[in-house]
């Protein structure tokens, strides 16, 4: 017995070091779905990027003289496991930052447990507009490097706006919660610009025939479509497009790089829509590097934009935390709100890029217009796009 | 206008096949057990994913592309079908038999139950992605009369009708089908008559789940496929049964047809309202007529 006793003693401590985590490691976390909704795809994805990032610090020494432990926790994509993850990390794995999540609709439900805990949270994939929205005069510690939602309807709105090829315009959205707000932004950001759909048409997330709806939007004579929906819904409209010989440009959302469209679309028709993503096809030398590592386990290459902006978020934190020689949430909140020297990212250089109102790292006019060619995900040129300026972007 | 209604017709049609074909497996149990498989919206999404993996499987196999096969669509559907024909045993045995005959509502939370494992052993199996089937005929689109369609469709609505037909002609025409429908209006008299209730009844819920993994293979080139998709055809083909009238197959038939015309004849005024016109409709239907369309009364014996 003693001897058995001594044998688990010794090969708990063997064990301890390969664990890899002693009290002088940093603990960083990645807090969202990796399995278990349709978007789980960008939060697999994005924990490599993470991963990447981690092991790159690393092997320069790390942060403040210390190692960084990355943990992972799935959040399945419900609110309630999300929270109790965000609960166990900060009280208990003591984690400095935690990265992520990936659904919008987690992020919103834990939002006010990051700013009580004081715990910065640096949202690497979710887009909804009102996560990083202040909430009251609280200092708000989520930030984001990562499509906006707000955002992306003021590129796609811009460019319908600025093509002099486009002069109806019709909005197809979904009648989730998703295709909901973006209508709401959409048609905010229409005013702007002083225009008006020719008509708006929504679908479920489940339909696989919007013949009916296109059809409306045939017989209105509407020659551009901006599409706010998930990815399989959007194949089936382009499909229905297809079926009614019907084919008006079609502007979408990053939801267009995700596998799901592809498969639905199939190889012809995912090639008709013009969409927005985070990463050009031609990655710079870091990009390239991170494409060379993580490249081959990626199921879907056109993700890619996932992994470099979950990159790009551990590069902008550990520039914080050494700008703040701490890793307390308070100290970190405020260095982030006032980053002094700029940090060369994947997806772009971030030069003092959040204040204390603003909080995303990427803008409408730092977003890659792409669309699908030969499999691929490759940027999309044209004269309208070239003559956009930052004030077309309005929002 | 005659283009875009043509499109609703045929689209409704072949929904309304689906929807019929799923009635009749409410139908098939209803009549012989007095109960029904609340699981039906499982049968149709794991019956899928048998077919989505046989598919997959023969591609393997043989290292060909099975979208270029049609021959490996058609291996795929007997594979759903015989699968889901083999899980209605089980179903049957451990979800109905215990409860059948029996006053009180068990045989709901049982079969419900028996769907819930189902789906979420495949779910461990297969995860909750959404996958493409090919369509065994081309993708690419015919044109009728300026109306587009793709030929899976077609064969949908086709097939559809051939098996609703098929089995209209077994229950009245075969020596099975009478001795499903003798047990179906009066069991006891049934089995003085020397047919055997037990295997008659085992047998219902056999044909009815294997509509139902047919016609998830049927429908999974149109929609794509998902763990999660069975649910709401399961639902409509569940009202296309009782608007129909549950007792009567070829009410259900109309049934299905019914709801599927409402539902895309409904879209070319305002899709959102889709859902909200079928079920008044539904609603409407069953205030004027308890029994739905063509149905007769059961009375219970007490």
């Amino acid at each position: 017995m003693k001897l058995f006793r001594k044998l688990v003693l010794a090969a708990a401590a063997a064990a301890l070091p390969l664990a890899g985590a002693s009290a002088q490691d940093i603990k960083v976390a990645y807090n969202g779905d990796i399995s278990g909704s349709p978007s789980a795809e960008s939060g697999q994805i994005g924990v490599m990027g993470i991963a990447a990032a981690v092991e790159d610090i690393n092997k320069r020494g790390g942060l403040l003289g210390r190692k960084l432990v990355f943990l992972v926790r799935d959040d399945l994509g419900q609110p309630p496991k999300s929270i109790q993850n965000m609960t166990d990390l900060i009280d208990r794995e003591q984690v400095a930052v935690v990265f992520g999540p990936t659904n919008s609709g987690n992020a919103l439900a834990w939002k006010h447990i990051a700013n009580q805990k004081k715990m910065p949270v640096l949202v690497s994939s979710a887009s909804s507009t009102a996560i990083t929205e202040p909430t009251g005069k609280r200092p708000n510690y989520l930030f984001r490097i990562s499509m906006v939602d707000r955002d992306q309807a003021a590129a796609l709105v811009a460019y319908a706006a600025k093509n002099p090829e486009a002069k109806k315009i019709g909005f197809f959205v979904e009648t989730t919660g998703y295709g909901q707000a973006g209508l709401k932004d959409m048609e905010q950001i229409a005013a702007l610009h002083g225009i008006k759909p020719t008509v708006i048409e929504k679908f479920d997330a489940r339909d696989t025939d919007m013949t009916s709806q296109l059809s409306k939007a045939k017989a209105a004579g509407v020659d551009t479509l901006v599409v706010w929906a998930q990815a399989a819904p959007l194949g089936h409209l382009v499909r229905s497009m297809e079926k009614i010989d019907y084919m008006p440009r079609v502007l979408t959302t990053w939801a267009a790089s995700f596998s799901g469209f592809p498969q639905v679309a199939g190889d012809k028709l995912m090639e008709w829509p013009v969409f927005l993503t985070t990463s050009s096809a031609a990655p710079s030398s870091a990009g390239q590097s991170l494409l060379e590592r993580i490249g081959p386990k990626l199921a879907n290459r056109s993700m890619f934009w996932a992994a470099t902006q979950a990159y790009d978020t551990v590069l902008v934190w550990a520039a914080a935390v050494e700008q703040a020689n701490s890793l307390d949430g308070e100290a970190v909140q405020q260095a982030l709100e006032n980053l002094q020297k700029p940090v060369d990212g994947l997806v772009k250089q971030y030069d003092k890029p959040f204040s204390i109102q603003d909080h995303e790292g990427l803008q409408a006019q730092d977003y890659h217009w792409s669309r699908w060619q030969g499999g691929k995900v490759v940027d999309f040129e044209d004269p309208t796009l070239a003559a956009m300026t930052a004030a077309d972007f309005k929002k | 206008m005659s283009t875009t209604v043509l499109q609703a017709l045929i689209g409704g049609l072949t929904m309304g096949g689906v929807y019929a074909l799923i009635a009749l497996g409410f139908s098939l149990t209803y009549t012989t057990t007095r109960t029904l498989n609340f699981a039906q919206g499982d049968f149709v999404s794991v019956g899928t994913f048998v077919g989505v993996g046989t598919i997959a499987l023969i591609g393997g196999a043989l290292a060909i592309d099975p979208a270029s096969y049609p021959w490996a669509y058609l291996l795929a559907a007997l594979a759903a079908s015989l699968a889901m024909g083999a899980m209605g045993l089980p179903l049957y045995l451990a979800a109905i038999r215990p409860f059948a005959g029996k006053a009180g509502m068990s045989w709901v939370m049982s079969t419900i139950g028996f769907g819930i494992i189902m789906q979420s052993a495949a779910l461990s199996l297969w995860g909750p992605g959404t996958r493409m089937v090919a369509a065994p005929l081309g993708d690419d689109v015919i044109r009728i009369a300026g109306a587009g369609f793709r030929s899976q469709e077609i064969m949908v609505l086709v097939l559809a009708m051939l098996l609703l037909g098929a089995i209209d002609y077994a229950m009245h025409r075969t020596s099975l089908g009478r001795s499903m429908r003798a047990v179906a209006l009066n069991r006891d008299a049934a089995a003085l008559m020397g047919i055997p209730v037990e295997r008659i009844m085992a047998l219902s819920f056999v044909v009815s789940s294997a509509l139902a993994g047919l016609s998830g293979v049927l429908i999974a080139p149109i929609m794509s496929a998902s763990l999660f998709m069975g649910v709401v055809i399961a639902l409509k083909g569940f009202s296309a049964a009782i608007v129909g009238g549950l007792t009567n197959l070829r009410g259900c038939i109309f049934g299905g047809i019914m709801i599927g015309l409402a539902e895309s004849f409904t879209g070319l005024w305002s899709a959102q309202w889709r859902e909200i016109v079928v079920f008044v409709v539904v609603i409407a239907i069953l205030a004027v007529f308890p029994d739905g369309l063509f149905g007769k009364k059961l009375v219970e014996k007490v």
